[in-house]
């Protein structure tokens, strides 16, 4: 363990690895209620927030915009169920010279005073998450055990998770000592003239084939636990919007981007797309 | 064929004891005959004639089998006789009388396959002579409705599910019994119902949110109610097909009638009193009020202009009869582009455009119907009420819309829904109907069996000791466990009970998706294996370089490791089960019993061992113990007949029950071994004074289980009395329920996270 290169130094070199998380333009994101004071209030107080809601929804690019709105580098990580907490915090790696210390995408958050999001946090397995634990209370630490290095959060460092309390929760769910340390952010798909404003901006498509996706979406939400596990998203919707948008026939342009990827049964095919026939 | 040859005309009419009626049949006679089939054509009249099988026998057979040779061909015409002479004996002479009746519309629609009829006939009269009068006097209708190839699988259906029982076949072959109704229906080939239902559910739940239960309307059903959807708020009732339409239009139409029906649901938000209304009225009002809703629907979801506007065919022409009216206003109505000279109909048109912006209000369809329906009565046009059926097919019998008050005339009762849906379950196992009733046989004995059984009492399986907590002893061989055979319910009770809660069935099933495919795990640090484990490597090298000796365990697989688990789950059926659930129909153990259904389906859909049983205790000589499913048995159509069959009764000797429960489980041979216990209430029983002692003994046989391995889990339905579960079971392995509804979701959710 070798430090060759000055405090200084390392600090510029990390404020440099952190230019590729900078968010320069604004992403777009149309807010549905007041989640952007919200989230605002909760960054000044610099709490652990949890953001709820169903995949497709429009959690990620909120965290995006939200960077980009506090001038904050992003730092998401996706997590999976092979995740250590290695992965998370760093390890030591070789070179030519013996063993170099690599912090991990949540070190280096902390580190730097960037927003750390683990999207899909339930999908890691538990004993890894339980690493932020210290970084959720009023500690604001991050123990590196290898490094035998107790880190202290950057003043601007905030953690963000989101959760997906869909119907693997019971086999896969946070503990409970790690729920309680996070604010939470609800989030669903937006109300119909909303969601159809978002798919008109981001599809580029004109309000009615919006609004008309947009009623074919809700078709889709009814079935949700009725053959469908989720319905179809905003994300699938302006998927929808932009083969529109080239000119793909509205019917089969949701044929190819909402019905077929969320469904294999038959069925549940023939029926959405009747469904989708009656809402054209 | 060529004109009768003359030259031998005279014969017959000398030689032939019966003379022609006159001389057209005499014609037709020599014209089907030609001179080489007439010698035998006139041999087989006498035969018949001579036979002396009385009647018109012979008459039938000299006037229509010309008929029959006309289409037919002379040699089918000829053998005709023969299969008459052999059906008398076989079956009698009214069958062969009427043989040669059906003969000839028989002959019209199966012209050269006419031999093959008669060849069918002959077979099926070795098996059902009974019933060859009920079989040929529909000989129009059969086939009508089947090819030859259908009506040869239909009659076997209809022998085979008689089993041997002449009673039974007669009922079959009068289509008395409804199943051969329904056999017939889908021996027809016309594409009905069954064929679309499983498309249909979701498709009016993607329309409208709406997861009514779908039903075939029974086949027992009145003509008019069979013939046009229904809905009663409870289930939706549709056709078994749309005679007359294509299998394309039929899709549509049924989507159609959903999306019809849906509306109504959605849009019809109270029923219409009848009050003082006429027929005539009520089905004007109806009419508007379809095609209000229709129009709402369309603001909704403007494709489905596309699916209901075809179906209007009424031409704005015709006689100005009631039922020729309507169809026209509904089409005027639903079709602002359609133009109807008729002044009534155009009146109506107006009306309800006019009042566009009070659509949202289901008066207004009261109101256009008065109107129109005093109108109609101005231009003295009658309306029958028993032959008006709705038009277009896709839209409702409307009975739904309509509050008949105390004389409820409900067409379908709830029994007759029930029907079709038992038919309907019967028929989704898919196997033969044969299969079917062999099956259920020694079901129906086994109850009978075991009614007589119970009367007699259990049989003693074992005694177990009973922990006495004021000496701090056991005392040994106190209780006895008897054995009791089940009663045996009914299977659709249990069915019906798991179709009830459907959201969950189909929650469970995404669940045990998930857990059935056990996650690949990452296996660390091994001596062999698919991958290099990245910090192991590292270890191992910073140890070469410091100069140790390196650990070797640098690699890592995946490896899939299933759970292994046994579950029994034990049901308290104490007498304090029988009572109602605060604010519920429901008793305590009915709620037990659907969770139970829920977890059992669970659980073998996992592929888990588990049994179920239930117990209840009558002092300590006689604790009874229930078998519903051991773990070495299938879980199938015994083991619901029995959890329906449970009933309520006697008091909760728990510790003896857990012993014995512990005794089945301990014999299993998986790696982890669970107890589930439902109970409603603390231990006690007729014997035992003493509050705590009976908690005390189950809390010694609830450790006991747990030295020998076996994890005992315990659900508490929440009655007056607070039982002492945490004392028996420990604070982290009971849990107490308040709202007992809520046990059914509860109980496969519990199981599978206390399986991971």
């Amino acid at each position: 363990m070798q430090a060759t290169t000055s405090a200084a130094q390392r600090l510029a070199a990390q404020d440099h690895a952190l230019d590729d998380f900078r968010i320069l333009d604004e992403p777009y994101y149309r807010p549905v209620a007041n989640e952007v004071a919200l989230f605002e209030a909760v960054y000044a107080s610099r709490m652990p927030v949890m953001l709820k809601g169903p995949t497709g929804c429009g959690k990620t690019r909120f965290v995006e915009h939200m960077a980009w709105k506090l001038g904050r580098p992003l730092i998401t990580v996706s997590c999976h169920e092979d995740m250590t907490a290695s992965d998370l915090v760093g390890r030591y790696l070789l070179d030519a010279d013996g063993t170099v210390w690599h912090d991990g995408p949540l070190t280096l958050a902390v580190r730097s005073g960037a927003i750390c999001y683990l999207d899909e946090i339930v999908e890691a397995r538990q004993d890894t998450t339980v690493v932020i634990h210290s970084l959720t209370d009023d500690r604001r630490i991050l123990p590196l055990e290898k490094k035998n290095e107790v880190l202290k959060a950057h003043p601007d460092f905030q953690l963000v998770i989101s959760y997906n309390p869909g119907y693997q929760s019971v086999l896969k769910d946070l503990k409970e000592s790690t729920k309680q340390r996070f604010a939470a952010i609800g989030f669903s798909y937006p109300e119909s003239a909303v969601e159809a404003e978002i798919v008109a901006a981001e599809a580029g498509v004109d309000q009615k084939t919006a609004d008309t996706l947009v009623r074919i979406a809700q078709r889709s939400r009814n079935l949700k636990g009725h053959g469908l596990e989720e319905g179809a998203s905003t994300r699938m919707l302006i998927n929808a919007g932009l083969l529109v948008d080239k000119g793909i026939p509205i019917a089969e342009a949701c044929a190819v981007a909402l019905v077929l990827p969320i469904t294999d049964d038959p069925d549940m095919r023939d029926a959405m797309q009747a469904a989708i026939a009656a809402s054209i | 064929m060529p004109s009768g040859d003359d030259s031998h005309a005279p014969v017959p009419l000398r030689r032939y004891p019966s003379a022609f009626h006159d001389s057209a049949e005499h014609e037709a006679a020599l014209a089907a005959f030609p001179a080489e089939f007439y010698p035998a054509w006139v041999k087989a009249c006498r035969r018949l004639a001579g036979a002396g099988y009385g009647g018109t026998v012979a008459d039938d057979y000299q006037r229509l089998s010309p008929q029959v040779a006309q289409v037919a061909g002379p040699q089918q015409a000829l053998e005709l006789a023969s299969a008459a002479s052999g059906l008398a004996i076989r079956a009698g002479r009214g069958p062969a009388a009427l043989l040669i009746r059906a003969s000839s519309s028989a002959a019209k629609r199966l012209r050269d396959n006419f031999s093959e009829w008669l060849a069918l006939v002959d077979r099926t009269a070795i098996h059902a002579p009974e019933s060859m009068s009920a079989i040929l006097e529909r000989t129009d209708l059969l086939l009508s409705h089947l090819d030859l190839n259908g009506l040869e699988s239909w009659l076997r259906i209809g022998i085979r599910a008689a089993n041997g029982d002449p009673q039974r076949r007669r009922r079959f072959f009068t289509l008395e019994d409804p199943e051969a109704q329904h056999w017939l229906q889908r021996e027809s080939g016309v594409v009905g119902f069954l064929d679309f239902e499983t498309r249909l559910k979701p498709y009016l739940t993607a329309l409208w949110g709406l997861s009514v239960p779908l039903r075939e309307v029974p086949p027992d059903a009145p003509e008019q109610v069979k013939r046009r959807p229904g809905f009663d708020g409870a289930v939706m009732r549709l056709p078994a097909s749309f005679p007359g339409f294509s299998a394309s239009d039929s899709e549509s139409l049924y989507r159609a009638a959903v999306a019809h029906i849906g509306a109504h649901c959605t849009f019809t938000r109270a029923k219409f009193p009848v009050g003082g209304l006429k027929p005539a009225q009520i089905a004007l009002v109806s009419l508007i009020e379809d095609a209000r809703v229709e129009h709402l629907a369309m603001r909704a979801l403007p494709g489905l202009r596309n699916l209901f506007v075809p179906f209007h065919v009424a031409q704005p022409s015709g006689p100005s009869t009631a039922p020729n009216l309507f169809a026209r206003l509904s089409r005027a109505l639903l079709d602002r582009a359609h133009d109807d000279p008729d002044g009534w109909v155009r009146k109506g048109r107006d009306a309800f455009f006019a009042a566009e912006a009070e659509w949202q209000d289901q008066r207004l369809s009261r109101r256009i119907g008065d109107l129109l329906g005093n109108d109609l009565g101005q231009m003295r046009i009658q309306f029958d009420q028993r032959s008006y059926i709705v038009q277009p097919a896709y839209r409702d019998d409307n009975l739904g819309l309509w509050d008949f008050g105390e004389d409820e005339q409900q067409t379908l009762n709830a029994e007759q829904v029930f029907e079709s849906a038992r038919l309907r379950q019967e028929e989704d196992d898919s196997r033969p109907p044969d299969r079917e009733e062999t099956e259920q046989r020694p079901d129906e004995t086994a109850g009978r069996l075991t009614a007589v059984e119970s009367a007699a009492g259990g049989v003693p399986v074992a005694r177990y000791p009973e922990f006495d907590y004021v000496t701090g002893r056991d005392r040994p061989e106190w209780t006895t466990v008897k054995e009791y055979p089940v009663a045996i319910g009914r299977v659709q009770d249990i069915a019906h009970l798991r179709e009830e809660r459907s959201d969950i069935v189909n929650r469970l099933t995404t669940l045990i998706r998930a857990a059935r495919v056990s996650r690949a795990e990452r296996l660390r640090r091994q001596p062999e294996g698919e991958f290099l484990d990245m910090d192991a490597c590292i270890d191992a090298t910073i140890a070469r370089r410091v100069g140790e000796v390196p650990r070797d365990r640098v690699y890592g697989r995946y490896e899939r490791r299933s759970r292994d688990l046994s579950t029994l789950l034990l049901l308290d059926t104490s007498k304090s089960t029988a009572e109602f659930v605060r604010g519920s129909a429901r008793t305590v153990l009915d709620i037990e019993r659907q969770a139970a259904a829920l977890l059992a389906y669970a659980m073998s859909e996992l592929g888990d061992p588990f049994a179920v049983a239930a117990f209840a205790s009558d002092q300590r000589e006689d604790v009874r113990y229930l078998r519903i499913k051991d773990f070495g048995e299938e879980y199938d159509r015994t083991a619901d007949a029995r959890l329906a069959g449970l009933g309520s009764g006697l008091s909760t000797r728990l510790g003896a029950a857990i012993r014995h429960a512990g005794t089945d489980l301990s014999r299993q041979r998986s790696y982890r071994r669970l107890l589930l216990v439902v109970t409603d209430g603390e231990p006690s029983d007729v014997d035992v004074d003493d509050d705590r002692y009976l908690v005390e003994d189950a809390r010694k046989a609830v450790f006991h289980l747990r030295r020998l391995g076996i994890d005992v889990y315990c659900v508490g339905l929440d009655t007056e009395a607070r039982p002492p579960l945490d004392r028996i079971f420990g604070s982290r392995n009971a849990i107490t329920i308040s709202r007992l509804e809520s046990l059914p979701e509860l109980l496969p959710t519990l199981y599978l996270s206390l399986r991971k």
